[in-house]
């Protein structure tokens, strides 16, 4: 059940990071339409209220909710961490940018 | 006044600093003057959800505890114990073994008149008891985890109340670093997964910022919650009112722990009765492993009452539930199960901070939560020396704050990685029969601590954050080894034998050696930006491919 939990938070977690402007320029190069980020973020509020419904289902208010609270910041942490190794590896991956003052005269 | 002319004055005024611009400031200033406290409180505290493990690993002749022996057992064969090496203590408590402690964690008031009970002063003995035999725990001596939990609240080398006292002023200063925290960080939602690498100062916000937010529900907790524990301490008035007579007293302590106190002794010896017996009838309330603890009071006497109190796994609360029975005859006296509103309220509070509550998962998230918070601390630290360090007007020779908060960084940071790994080699290291030997593998803590300071001090500042986080990332690494030489329990024989304590401390080392490792590395690399040139030297290529050689 923790692991479930787990996964689904870092799912919401990786929908609401996608609705983000930055986050949107740096995987994709643009932003997406409207109603994509939209629907990002209403799946990934969506998503997390699920897993505190499963967790206060499973364990109670008091257990419930802690439990809930340390998946959250968990999962948020590692999907800020997979977003920024992705951001770094895109860029390595794109040829070094051609810029005015180093090219000949 | 009309709107008009209001809306007039308003610009008018010259710009002022707003509340995000004070609230800065405030932020700025509550986190430096106690973020080195602070950092080592927060290590210290993360580490301290594993002390019962960390304690295990630091009495490595206790067996591997494969099975829970039966507690309703242990609690008669420790009782018989604490009869036989403290008849005619007032009162004497018990710690039952559950999965994460293979000793029995006993305290006991020393008897009027006993050696070193000062009249008038309550005096205690304590001691780790093996659960097969009952007898005093045949391991090297040793505060175990308990040494860096202690330390968490109360320090060392100075009277208890003032250690407390200091942990409660920089809790409070934390407190208020992050309500102002939260109220400068303008763009909290927008910026929530925004990390800009390689930009020096701002990356380092960027960081800082994560570490907070992320974890904000947690550092908000765990400070008020700490200041809670502490609250008789800090705020003694309401109960200094209110609580008046020696029965109001008692009542107070009953609906705050189940340390029940003992009357006057009645002067008859009468034998206990069998403590297993009132574990039984415990267990069956509550289930098989959810007996905590067995406090009795004026044990041998026909006076004596025992207490056995629930377990703290599975519950989110502190307050006391107990069954009190009649110590001769061991007849039921009393089930204590709930208290009052606000006894409970404390309970709660008290329990979120200690997390005792949690299952393994749950303890894994508490510890890396915090973690991350102590991570927080100090890239806050840190954050103050870079931001700082581009607007030296002459960076070799920076200002006596400047310097003085750079080497405080190192030491407090690095420093107390090297420091906390040497206490552990010191537990390995120190020899078994040595005088004091518990007191000495404190000594080395901060011995080591110290010279890391005066390392700090003497080497250069870059060099030395390298120097220290290898030295850490060394010292981690080769624990495990160090274990597999001085121990017949090597990470291979634990993990054959499915001794998670052992095999989870090895692979934890290995992990923040690499961590350690990896700070070592990127701060070696990191070459710092070259100052802005002034506008009229730039120009033409030369200048223009300085600003090129960013990645």
């Amino acid at each position: 059940m923790h692991l479930l939990s787990f996964a689904l938070c870092l799912a919401a977690f990786a929908a609401l990071a996608l609705a983000t402007e930055r986050q949107q320029h740096d995987l994709f190069g643009r932003p997406l339409p409207q109603a994509a980020t939209h629907l990002l973020r209403i799946a990934g509020t969506g998503v997390m209220l699920l897993v505190l419904g499963v967790l206060l289902d499973w364990q109670g208010w008091g257990l419930g909710l802690v439990m809930f609270s340390g998946h959250t910041s968990l999962a948020a942490g590692v999907v800020f961490c997979a977003a920024i190794g992705l951001a770094s590896a895109r860029r390595r991956g794109k040829p070094a940018a051609i810029s005015p003052a180093s090219r000949r005269v | 006044m009309t709107t008009d002319n209001v809306k007039r004055e308003r610009a008018q005024r010259p710009a002022g600093r707003g509340i995000r611009q004070s609230m800065s400031g405030l932020h700025i200033w509550a986190g430096l003057l106690m973020g080195w406290i602070l950092y080592a409180m927060f290590l210290t505290g993360t580490v301290s959800y594993f002390k019962d493990e960390l304690s295990q690993w630091m009495r490595p002749e206790l067996a591997h505890q494969a099975e829970l022996p039966d507690p309703a057992l242990v609690a008669q064969r420790v009782a018989d114990e604490l009869g036989a090496i403290a008849p005619g203590s007032p009162q004497w408590s018990m710690r039952l073994p559950d999965g994460r402690t293979n000793s029995v964690y006993a305290f006991w008031r020393m008897a009027p008149g006993e050696a070193g009970a000062a009249p008038g002063r309550r005096a205690f003995g304590e001691a780790a008891f093996d659960p097969t035999t009952g007898g005093k725990v045949t391991a090297r001596e040793t505060l175990g985890g308990d040494f860096f939990y202690r330390f968490h609240f109360q320090f060392h080398y100075m009277p208890v109340l003032w250690g407390r006292w200091i942990a409660g002023a920089a809790a409070m200063f934390m407190l208020v670093a992050i309500v102002s925290g939260v109220i400068t960080h303008k763009k909290i939602f927008i910026d929530f997964f925004t990390f800009r690498g390689g930009k020096g100062q701002r990356s380092w916000l960027d960081a800082h910022n994560a570490l907070s937010v992320f974890g904000l529900p947690f550092h908000a907790m765990i400070t008020y919650t700490g200041l809670v524990t502490l609250m008789a301490l800090y705020m003694p008035w309401g109960e200094r009112t209110a609580i008046t007579t020696p029965a109001e007293r008692q009542q107070l302590t009953a609906e705050l722990n189940a340390f029940i106190q003992p009357g006057k002794p009645g002067g008859q010896t009468a034998p206990l009765a069998s403590v297993a017996d009132m574990v039984r009838q415990a267990q069956e309330r509550w289930g098989q492993d959810a007996v905590g603890r067995v406090t009795a009071t004026n044990s041998g006497d026909s006076t004596a009452r025992v207490a056995v109190a629930r377990g703290e796994a599975g519950r989110v609360s502190m307050s006391p539930q107990y069954m009190l029975f009649d110590g001769p005859t061991g007849r039921l006296l009393e089930t204590r199960e709930g208290v009052g509103a606000a006894a409970e309220t404390r309970g709660v509070l008290y329990a979120l901070h200690l997390g005792r509550f949690g299952d393994t998962v749950t303890r894994w998230l508490y510890f890396l939560v915090s973690l991350m918070g102590t991570a927080m601390v100090g890239t806050g630290l840190v954050m103050w020396t870079v931001k700082r360090r581009q607007k030296l007007s002459d960076p070799e020779r920076p200002h006596i704050g400047f310097r003085i908060v750079e080497r405080l960084n190192i030491a407090s940071i690095a420093g107390l990685s090297v420091a906390m790994t040497a206490f552990l080699w010191g537990n390995r290291l120190l020899p078994a029969g040595m005088a004091d030997r518990g007191a000495w593998e404190i000594h080395l803590f901060f011995a080591v601590w110290a010279l890391t300071l005066a390392h700090a001090v003497l080497r250069p500042a870059r060099t030395a954050w390298i120097e220290q986080l290898w030295a850490a990332a060394a010292l981690l690494a080769l624990l495990p080894v160090l274990n597999a030489v001085t121990t017949d329990r090597p990470l291979w024989h634990s993990v054959a034998e499915a001794d998670w304590v052992f095999a989870g401390m090895d692979l934890m080392c290995l992990s923040l050696a690499a961590l350690h490792a990896v700070l070592a590395l990127r701060t070696a690399r990191h070459r710092p930006k070259p100052r802005a040139v002034p506008a009229k030297a730039r120009g033409g290529v030369i200048g223009g491919a300085l600003e090129e050689g960013r990645s």
